[in-house]
């Protein structure tokens, strides 16, 4: 909304100094990509030689990859498990924040508090006793095992964020609905869960990339095929012998596990603009 | 189409706090009637406990001889209009208008021909497809209605409607209100703190002060028969003017001039000013200059004022003169409820009054006023009751 405010006025000396932020941003946060890239596309016999490019790239390391049914089954896993997580948690993150922000009732302090300190707490202190848990309660090495950590661990960040966009829509709007003839659910539904897309979609995103990108939870948690994700697959990776490291291959599939964070943040990027709200009260 | 009977509506929050005290009155079927008072005496709160959105804590709402405390909002087949018009921004105009009907699952045909019908009325038809982020303010303030209408509801509830429009905005919905309301017949209350809305727009107004209900009456009883000093001087503008007064058998004095009042004014007060700290109100149109009297016969007094500031307006013409005084604690607390400002030293009475636009009245100068006496209200300065009141029925609410 106000990002370009400040655009209006530059001296060339400005323009200067932004031009030159921006280019050592964008090279500081491209190169390991680059790097990677380039690693993913190099022959085993060229993996060493310290080139950026250094010719003759081959899709060999893809194809390997591709050819391996761990890995394969490892991407099934990290989207089905992620994807779900990411639905669960934001679909329950909009009815507790809308609670949260629209109700007064006792022990609300509470949850906002206990929320945040579930965020504020170091996973790798429970995974221990988690570990012994999931194998008592059989969820050890299941969708569900990675599923349920992941949602907590990233439920208090949409809580918050949720709360916030919420916090931002017009109470009117909600009473206007009920005026309409709108049962509650129906209000929120079709007048407050729409307004608060951008703020839905923030979570989504964030809830999404914290379980894509997990490697302590789905390294512990998963012991076989059936549950571990791609984080975890890729140290499973092994060369053609154990003497050889196989850098390409894990390059390859990290290319390979970028993609999808990519296009969601692609995707949703246009979504997450705010101001959807403008226009509801006479501003 | 429908009456509204109020029977002692209260609300009392959590805290102990009254913001709705006993509100006891009867909105006939298709009336256009107006709550108004300052900001914080509790119009809105009983609006919305009339709706639904606020729960009731004691007392009976009933329409149509049913009881509807317990009722949700969405059951209760009332449309309102909110202050800030609360429009969808996600949806088109013609989705806004359409969405309670959409709601109530009504053909689509139908909702196309209700919502046409409705945008129609509102001269919104080349605006049904743009989003409200796109309209200007009474274009917004048009969605809202149209939203209202297109469901012939039983009521329209409308809390403070005009208020967000720009002053000459808010005249022209005003009248596009009325024509509305008479052409559509359906009952209305609506919520407002302008006392010129309230005048204009209204069948009958309730004043509130303070969650209580001060007077219930048409825009000419409140201003020429108020219940009490609050509504003495909340209606009508410029203010009616209030001064300490004194009572002398049939005689009241004034700060700047003692009246002998007529014998069916002293008659009415009995002997319930006898003892009590008096106010006296005049409005401003009871003045006149003197030189300029129209009927001579007319009983009044004439006095010496020192006009300070005069202000003419083509039609009108208003002087300002300042009388010494003190004032009653109660005018003080008075102002605060009226939100007035500029009252001045505690020991004078700034006073308006309007005269015939010939006269010759100059800035600082003493100018000949003249006072009609029969115009005179006395008011009891402690309890606010007008003594002086030609009902006698006793005030709606016995004082403060």
């Amino acid at each position: 909304m106000a990002t370009t405010g400040s655009t209006a006025k530059r001296t060339p000396v400005d323009s200067f100094v932004w031009a030159l932020g921006t280019i050592v941003v964008v090279v500081y946060a491209l190169v390991p990509i680059v790097w990677l890239v380039s690693l993913s596309l190099k022959p085993a016999d060229k993996l060493n030689d310290g080139k950026f490019f250094s010719g003759s790239p081959t899709m060999e390391n893809y194809r390997t990859i591709f050819k391996d049914p761990q890995f394969k089954h490892a991407l099934v896993n990290s989207i089905g498990i992620a994807l779900i997580a990411t639905v669960l948690a934001v679909v329950l993150a909009m009815f507790a924040a809308y609670a949260i922000v629209r109700l007064e009732f006792p022990g609300k302090k509470l949850v906002l508090s206990g929320a945040l300190a579930i965020a504020m707490f170091p996973p790798v202190a429970i995974i221990g006793p988690l570990f012994n848990m999931w194998r008592a309660l059989h969820l050890f090495d299941t969708w569900a095992g990675l599923i349920i950590p992941y949602m907590t661990f990233t439920l208090p960040l949409a809580i918050w964020t949720l709360s916030a966009f919420f916090r931002e829509i017009p109470w009117d709007l909600d009473k206007a609905a009920r005026v309409d003839g709108a049962t509650p659910f129906q209000a929120f539904r079709q007048v407050i869960a729409p307004l608060a897309a951008p703020g839905v979609f923030t979570s989504a995103i964030l809830v999404f990339i914290f379980a894509w990108n997990d490697f302590l939870f789905a390294a512990s948690l998963t012991s076989t095929n059936r549950a571990r994700t791609v984080p975890a697959a890729i140290a499973f990776f092994t060369g053609s012998s154990q003497f050889d490291f196989p850098a390409g291959s894990i390059a390859a599939a990290s290319v390979v596990v970028t993609i999808p964070i990519i296009v969601m943040v692609l995707i949703f990027q246009r979504r997450i603009v705010a101001g959807l709200t403008s226009g509801a009260v006479k501003g | 189409m429908s009456e509204i009977v109020l029977d002692k509506l209260t609300k009392r929050y959590g805290d102990g706090y009254e913001a709705v005290k006993g509100a006891d009155f009867t909105v006939a079927d298709g009336e256009f009637f107006i709550l108004v008072g300052p900001s914080g005496c509790g119009k809105s709160t009983l609006l919305n406990m009339i709706v639904g959105l606020e729960d009731i804590t004691s007392g009976e709402l009933r329409v149509d001889d049913e009881v509807i405390n317990d009722v949700d909002p969405k059951d209760r087949n009332m449309a309102m209009v909110f202050q800030s018009y609360a429009i969808y921004p996600h949806m088109t105009v013609r989705d806004n208008i359409a969405f309670p009907l959409k709601i109530k699952k009504v053909p689509k045909e139908e909702i196309a021909k209700r919502v046409d019908e409705a945008a129609e009325l509102l001269e919104l038809t080349e605006h049904l497809d743009r989003k409200p982020v796109h309209l200007s303010g009474g274009q917004r303030q048009r969605v809202a209605m149209g939203r209202a209408i297109v469901r012939e509801p039983a009521a329209f509830l409308m809390d403070e409607p005009l208020s967000n429009l720009d002053a000459k905005l808010r005249v022209q919905m005003r009248t596009v209100l009325a024509r509305l309301q008479q052409r559509l017949g359906t009952t209305t209350v609506y919520v407002t703190h302008d006392q010129t809305e309230a005048m204009t727009l209204g069948d009958r107004v309730a004043v509130m002060r303070r969650g209580e209900v001060q007077q219930v009456g048409t825009p000419k009883e409140l201003y020429n028969d108020p219940a009490n000093l609050f509504v003495a001087g909340f209606i009508g503008s410029p203010a009616m003017n209030l001064l300490p007064a004194e009572l002398d058998g049939g005689t009241v004095k004034l700060p700047m001039v003692d009246v002998e009042l007529p014998a069916d004014i002293r008659e009415r007060i009995g002997d319930r000013a006898s003892g009590r700290h008096l106010i006296a109100g005049i409005r401003p149109e009871h003045f006149e200059d003197a030189a300029l009297v129209g009927d001579p016969d007319a009983p009044g007094v004439t006095f010496k004022a020192p006009i300070d500031v005069i202000e003419w307006m083509g039609a009108e013409l208003y002087v300002h003169f300042t009388v010494e005084g003190s004032a009653h604690e109660e005018l003080r607390e008075l102002a605060e409820d009226l939100e007035t400002v500029g009252l001045g030293p505690t020991d004078e009475a700034q006073i308006v009054a309007r005269l015939d636009i010939h006269s010759e009245a100059k800035e600082g100068q003493d100018t000949e006023l003249w006072l009609d006496t029969r115009k005179v209200l006395l008011f009891d300065a402690d309890s606010g009751e007008n003594l002086t009141r030609e009902a006698a029925a006793p005030a709606t609410a016995d004082g403060s």
